[in-house]
């Protein structure tokens, strides 16, 4: 069955300037999977989830992009977020001056807009807003925050899966989500993806270290050494990792 | 502590102010879109523990022509004086901010601050800004700081990839820009301002 593949990537090519970093990557993600990306520093990692942003620092130069039926290298990050694709940054970006609950408002009704549905009332925003905050746990003065102003690493982390909550993707892709969490915020951010999880949805989750898959089980594990996904298998490829290392895996 | 607003072009604004020991002041000028013009504001702290917090903002997107000249002359010891002045230029617009901070040689225990921001929208967008310092005295704490910049680059994909279109991510970008100065103006006035923000 072809028409449960929600993402489909077909020998993608793609760097920053005149350097190649990701050199030929497939990788087919059916809905209900968790995949695992998983590599060493300088793999292309980041790049990958860069790319299925629209992050415009990154080129594509060859291949394609099928989400959910679209081609989805020719949407804007905004177009992206409205099909359903979440990213979870490595570094979530401080916004001085705009509030949690604002920044969520201008998201969520610009997304209702682009898909032909009615704004919310603010009574209902506000509900939404606490229902998703009492699930990842965060106190009612979060809202009225900046932006990742002043969050410690644990609690931007936490924000970004707030927002993921919030705009209720198709496909999240978590990156280096655990980089800079201790246990306690790990466990909440695994509990909160954990949570998200339907038998509509998909999820990819990047990252070096084995730690995070401990708390969010993988269907799928692939292993991306130089631009290139080198192995692709179950759970058991993590544990193969862990215990002899990236070294191990033949590119 | 006596507050007071002033939309140039609106209202008469002083161009001289004098405050005497232990008098507080806090002041805004607000440059709305479209107005072009000089400004010129001197204020002496004349006594001794006299503050002033002074603040402006200033939204030029088309082509105005706007001339800031701040003086603040410390003449007394003891006194604040704390400057904050941000605004954007877009278009063809052109901002000078010449902003002198005095501070007389009995002035000591002296604290000045000047600070002067700038977000620039176009390539042809201009921003001169002057900040000095003449300091005769020797026990006092002063900095002034100006930066001119375009919107970052960061903070626009983090909000787009969010869902929040192109535009009107760079309307939240200014409206946080200007959040400091903008959050000592009445609602009437700061909706206003936005409003003026594409």
């Amino acid at each position: 069955m072809n028409n449960d593949v929600l993402l489909d990537i077909r020998n993608l090519h793609a760097g920053v300037e005149d350097k190649q970093i990701l050199k030929g990557v497939d990788l087919q993600v059916r809905r209900g999977e968790v995949h695992a990306v998983m590599g060493p520093n300088g793999a292309g990692k980041s790049t990958l989830g860069g790319v299925l942003s629209g992050r415009p620092t990154f080129t594509v130069t060859e291949g394609s992009v099928t989400f959910d039926g679209r081609d989805l290298l020719t949407l804007s990050p905004e177009e992206r977020s409205w099909a359903g694709l979440f990213m979870s940054f490595q570094y979530p970006v401080e916004i001085p001056g705009v509030s949690i609950t604002n920044f969520m408002k201008a998201a969520v009704g610009a997304r209702r807009k682009a898909l032909g549905q009615p704004e919310l009332s603010p009574a209902e925003f506000l509900k939404l807003l606490k229902e998703k905050m009492g699930m990842l746990k965060m106190k009612g003065e979060f809202a009225r925050r900046e932006v990742n102003v002043g969050f410690s690493g644990g609690e931007k982390k936490r924000n970004e899966i707030f927002q993921m909550a919030m705009l209720e993707p198709t496909l999240s892709i978590l990156d280096e989500t655990d980089s800079g969490l201790d246990v306690d915020a790990l466990r909440i951010v695994a509990e909160g993806v954990n949570r998200l999880r339907t038998p509509q949805t998909a999820a990819i989750v990047i990252t070096h270290y084995q730690r995070l898959l401990e708390y969010i089980v993988p269907d799928v594990v692939h292993i991306l050494k130089d631009g290139r996904i080198v192995r692709t298998g179950g759970r058991e490829l993590v544990d193969l990792i862990e215990k002899e290392g990236y070294e191990s895996i033949d590119g | 502590m006596d507050r007071r607003v002033y939309v140039l072009g609106r209202d008469s604004a002083p161009q001289y102010l004098r405050l005497e020991a232990g008098e507080e002041l806090s002041m805004t000028l607000v440059i709305p879109p479209g107005l072009s013009g000089r400004e010129v504001l001197e204020v002496d702290l004349n006594g001794p523990g006299a503050s002033l917090d002074l603040s402006g903002v200033y939204v030029c997107a088309a082509d105005e022509r706007v001339d800031l000249r701040v003086l603040v002359r410390h003449a007394a010891p003891g006194c604040h004086s704390r400057q904050l002045f941000k605004g954007i230029v877009g278009g063809t617009a052109s901002v000078a901010f010449d902003g002198l901070i005095y501070v007389a040689r009995d002035a000591q225990k002296t604290q000045a601050y000047q600070e002067n921001h700038t977000l620039l929208l176009s390539e042809s967008a201009r921003v001169e800004s002057r900040p000095q310092l003449e300091i005769y005295a020797d026990d006092v704490q002063c900095s002034h700081g100006a930066t001119a910049g375009y919107l970052n680059p960061d903070e626009l994909f983090y909000l787009r990839s969010r869902g929040i279109p192109e535009a009107e991510a760079r309307r939240l970008q200014m409206i946080a820009f200007l959040a400091p100065v903008l959050s000592r103006l009445p609602e009437e006035l700061i909706e206003e301002i936005h409003a003026g923000l594409s």
